[in-house]
């Protein structure tokens, strides 16, 4: 089977960095009033900027398969491969910028790509990593010799203070507000190509592992369901309803997080973490650095007890992120984590890159491992 | 945070042990009787039940504590002075259970008369049956898995079942009080680890005890609702 290397990493961030002072100035203020829980998630989750793809009248600037393309013509840019030589795109978002068709679909003519073999997965933050998957093992079973991979999210449109406005009866419940304060815009996107690069390292991907434990919890984090009452259980989903209209009404058009379920999420991703230990897939001494999409500061210091305990923590010297200056953009964070590690680092050759993606949605836990590879010489590349 | 177990083997002892809890965490939340507790949908006949449950395995307890300490022979006798010790803390830990019983409408006698369920039985007997063979190293897993159930309880059970249910007071004080000595007990567990834990073979034999222990505490979960 082919080695399959990461050979060039792209990213698009919409419009200026935000401070957290200027975040309701462009989500606009719920029923004209400041949010009572902002300070106290955003003290909890350390983010201090992040993007929007919204202006201040909640309208939006860019659409998410534009930024997927702006992302992925910078990764192209930094490339040899011509454009028209890309075999496969493979795509990942939570939310297209159309219900149907798939959002790969409307990356591919974005960006303007002919005839390729085209994926999109769907899911929350480790959907890219499937996306990253399925393009590996792709170019590994030798079906293509090259594939773009690109992520995107646009959920600010999920944050407008109008949309918490529609919702009648009930106020606004915690797990409905809590992702206003943690989620922002931005794209991210990789090539992979079967042979390393000539004049710049690549990353070699040695394997991608995910876990997924959907049938263990229930639903964590969601757009669907409506805003619960206490005394009866509404099971419906949006669709449900005889006019979206009504399901807006019901709260069931807002992103959710079940803030008590989300708990879980630190010993699932320690679960599949000390597994690729146990089966030789990792070393945790072997590690030089470590790039964990973890959504919040608080979440970061749980995984660390959690593998101290073990022994098998690896030092925090070694840990990467940029979670707090460019926002936490779901599925596309890893990707643009990874984009801006790679450009403000001087690497050797030999050096291991663990990545971890453990996503709240329903407990989707991804795992890859880089090791990266002096540039191929010109006489190796015939 | 500190390094809490310094040899190798006790390491690669503590690594496999977590692993072990890890997988056990996971198969547990997919126990009915745990869904609705920690989905907090349980109803007050589940819970009494879980109570009248979980007190015949716990009054069981102290004899397969003792019985190990005892079976501990002189190369050993520092750790079954920790064990000795150990028991004696827990000895009567029934008897919060019996309260909490009580304290949910249950009556007494209902509780004291309950018998074991086939979980709780196998359960017992296979702890009965290693603590009684000579120097029962193995026993570190089952305690493994004991202690990280305790913290369990007290950290969310008891938290979930408190916010489900509107009595005045807790009715939780066994699942709670275990959070209390907590920090004590795990500690107390890694200095057992290294001492204990000598070779690969013993590694193996307090993995597959902690193994058996997990499922068989699951089974003895799932009974609750075979009543």
């Amino acid at each position: 089977m082919k080695q399959v290397y990461i050979n060039s990493t792209g990213a698009y961030l919409p419009g200026p960095a935000i401070g957290n002072d200027e975040m309701e100035d462009i989500l606009g203020l719920v029923e004209g009033k400041k949010s009572r829980l902002k300070n106290k998630i955003l003290k909890s989750n350390g983010i201090q900027q992040r993007h929007y793809a919204m202006d201040r009248h909640q309208n939006t600037t860019i659409s998410n398969s534009a930024m997927a393309a702006k992302a992925g013509e910078q990764c192209l840019q930094d490339s040899v491969l011509a454009k028209q030589k890309i075999d496969m795109l493979s795509c990942a978002t939570s939310q297209g910028d159309l219900v149907l068709p798939g959002f790969g679909s409307m990356v591919q003519a974005e960006l303007g790509l002919s005839a390729v073999e085209l994926h999109t997965s769907h899911g929350i933050c480790s959907s890219s990593m499937m996306a990253l998957k399925a393009a590996f093992a792709n170019i590994k079973s030798e079906e293509n010799s090259n594939a773009l991979v690109v992520a995107s999210e646009l959920a600010s449109r999920l944050f407008k203070h109008t949309r918490y406005e529609q919702v009648q009866g009930k106020a606004i419940d915690f797990n409905a507000e809590f992702l206003r304060w943690m989620l922002s815009d931005g794209a991210g996107a990789l090539l992979l190509e079967d042979k390393p690069n000539t004049r710049q390292q690549s990353l070699r991907i040695d394997w991608i592992k995910s876990v997924s434990h959907a049938d263990v919890y229930p639903v964590c984090m969601s757009v669907g369901y409506p805003q619960q009452n206490d005394d009866v259980q509404d099971n419906r989903t949006w669709q449900d309803y005889a006019t979206y209209a009504e399901a807006e009404q019901a709260g069931a058009l807002l992103l959710r997080q079940d803030v008590r379920l989300l708990d879980n999420i630190v010993a699932v991703g320690v679960q599949g973490f000390v597994q690729l230990i146990q089966k030789n897939y990792v070393q945790p001494d072997a590690i030089n650095h470590v790039l964990c999409h973890f959504s919040s500061k608080y979440f970061k210091s749980k995984i660390m007890e959690l593998l101290n305990m073990a022994g098998i923590a690896i030092p925090e010297s070694k840990w990467y992120t940029n979670l707090y200056e460019r926002g936490n953009t779901g599925c596309a964070s890893i990707f643009i984590m990874l984009d801006e590690f790679l450009k403000t680092n001087h690497l050797k050759a030999g050096e291991k890159i663990l990545c971890m993606v453990p996503e709240s949605g329903r407990f989707n836990c991804a795992y890859m491992q880089l090791t990266v590879v002096d540039p191929m010489t010109e006489k190796e590349s015939v | 945070m500190e390094q809490l177990v310094l040899t190798p083997t006790g390491k690669q002892c503590l690594q496999s042990l977590l692993q072990v809890w890890l997988d056990f965490d996971l198969t547990l939340s997919k126990v009915p009787i745990v869904q609705r507790l920690e989905q907090e949908r349980l109803s007050l006949e589940d819970y009494q039940r879980l109570l009248v449950d979980l007190r015949q395995q716990v009054i069981e307890g102290a004899r397969w504590i003792t019985r190990g300490a005892s079976s501990f022979e002189r190369e050993f006798v520092d750790v079954r002075s920790n064990i000795i010790s150990h028991a004696k803390e827990e000895h009567k830990d029934y008897l919060l259970l019996e309260k909490d019983f009580v304290a949910t409408g249950g009556d007494l006698a209902v509780i004291q008369s309950g018998s074991k369920n086939i979980g709780t039985e196998a359960l017992h007997s296979f702890l009965m049956y290693r603590a009684s063979l000579p120097n029962p190293v193995d026993l570190v897993g089952a305690r493994w898995i004991i202690e990280g159930l305790g913290n369990k309880m007290a950290t969310k059970w008891s938290k979930a079942i408190d916010r489900q249910f509107s009595f005045e007071h807790s009715v939780s004080t066994f699942m709670s009080f275990h959070g209390k000595n907590d920090e004590k007990h795990m500690a107390e567990l890694y200095e057992l680890i290294d001492k204990v834990c000598q070779s690969e073979k013993d590694v193996q034999a307090i993995t597959q005890s902690a193994k058996v222990v997990a499922r068989l505490y699951c089974l003895q979960l799932e009974e609750v609702d075979n009543h």
